[in-house]
């Protein structure tokens, strides 16, 4: 198995993402090919301590770098020689078995549609993260920002790709995929959620989906089910959400146990329970989010990525390469047709 | 190429990526308001069209012209006479 990773992609490159790759590389016991400016990865490398590329690690260099401020859908006409455009132009010609990076998550996006190409039949690649939940402990998020604007065909599709990355990557046998909605009633949201939940229940009544129905946020965040549905500007606004409220939760259980000694003793007594509920919200310890809908592995890493995120990142990539998940899409695309004329019914 | 050919050639090209039947693709269908396209779905028909037709790289300043897909064919025809 070998990785390819845009070492000039996120804040913290090349250092982070480097010092990522050596201990990812040693960690998951795959090969490596960084994508970047030779001389910027080898001094990178020299501050890791290491004089001489590690045997299974390769650099390909490249001259230019994707920026943030770079339209997504021009740059890589614009500029052909990115560490970005030539990790996945490698990923493509089957140089590596996945693509990591931390690079602009537009870019990436609108790279691997246009390089690595999408699964045949696939409208939209959707971005897929596993969030905690209360009772399950985790769910798919689909998609949860690559597509603000949807049709209800993309939902359509998002549900089947969601339940196929939670059957083959999370290894749940039969997951239950709910419509993110502002009500759990048939009658609830706007258009494209009722043509959606349509499409959906004939889905489920026909045995290709577990579908439940339509799932309020906070019942799908008790664990209501195993894979959201929702398009990427509802999802995006989920996503941050848990985040913020992780966060606030986590300030105020922390001014909770500094308030005086007795509280102090407590707070020694419950941290480890507390470290696991850190590491839960934690997006270091969580690596990256997949593309799912491509053709081949890609793996976003955030932007502010060190090199345990890059760590992680290599192992959901590997996990990704290996899960069997884009043949299951690939054989299963036809199911996701929709037929358009009908979404007036 | 035929003008004809290069619509029919066309046609199963934006049928293929907008998952579309042949015949809902005609001379007048524009990209962003008949078929929904935004600016990745043209960007992407670009390149097939680039890649199918085998007319190098397409410039930017021309691709502001390209709304409909009568407009491609005429630019086609055009480069490909040249």
């Amino acid at each position: 198995m070998r990785i390819i990773i845009d070492a000039m992609g996120g804040d913290n490159a090349p250092l982070e993402i480097v010092k990522g790759a050596l201990s990812g590389q040693k960690r998951w016991g795959m090969d490596v090919t960084l994508t970047g400016d030779t001389v910027a990865i080898l001094k990178a490398l020299e501050s890791c301590g290491v004089k001489e590329l590690p045997k299974g690690m390769e650099i390909a260099n490249t001259t230019e770098t994707v920026e943030m401020c770079d339209d997504p859908a021009t740059v890589f006409r614009r500029k052909k020689d990115t560490s970005m455009g030539v990790a996945l132009q490698m990923l493509r010609d089957g140089k590596g078995d996945a693509v990591v990076s931390a690079g602009s998550t537009g870019a990436l996006l609108t790279g691997a549609t246009l390089i690595v190409k999408r699964v045949r039949g696939i409208r939209r690649a959707a971005m897929a993260p596993v969030i905690p939940t209360t009772t399950t402990g985790r769910a798919v998020l689909i998609d949860c920002g690559a597509n603000a604007e949807c049709t209800p065909e993309y939902l359509v599709q998002f549900a089947y790709l969601g339940s196929f990355y939670a059957k083959r990557v999370l290894g749940l046998d039969n997951p239950r995929v709910g419509l993110l909605n502002i009500g759990a009633e048939d009658s609830k949201g706007t258009e494209l959620q009722k043509e959606a939940l349509c499409w959906l229940r004939q889905a489920g009544e026909e045995g290709h989906l577990n579908f439940i129905g339509n799932i309020e946020a906070k019942e799908a965040i008790k664990g209501g089910c195993d894979v959201i549905v929702t398009d990427g500007f509802s999802g995006n606004i989920m996503l941050k959400s848990i985040e913020g409220t992780g966060s606030l939760a986590g300030s105020a259980v922390k001014s909770i146990f500094k308030k005086n000694l007795l509280t102090k003793l407590a707070a020694a007594i419950v941290m480890p329970g507390l470290n696991a509920f850190r590491a839960m919200m934690d997006p270091n310890k969580v690596g990256g989010t997949a593309f799912i809908g491509i053709s081949k592995p890609v793996i976003k890493a955030h932007g502010s990525s060190n090199a345990e995120a890059i760590e992680n990142a290599m192992g959901q990539a590997k996990q990704f390469a290996e899960s069997g998940l884009i043949a299951d899409i690939e054989n299963n695309v036809e199911l996701m047709k929709v037929e358009k004329e009908e979404f007036t019914k | 190429m035929t003008m004809e050919e290069i619509f029919k050639t066309m046609q199963g090209l934006i049928a293929e990526q907008f998952a579309l039947e042949d015949d809902e693709v005609t001379m007048d269908s524009s990209f962003t308001d008949d078929l929904g396209a935004d600016s990745v779905d043209l960007v992407e028909l670009v390149m097939a069209m680039e890649e199918e037709f085998d007319i190098g790289e397409i410039a930017e300043e021309d691709l502001t012209d390209l709304k409909t897909v009568g407009d491609c064919v005429r630019y086609l025809s055009g480069k490909l006479s040249d």
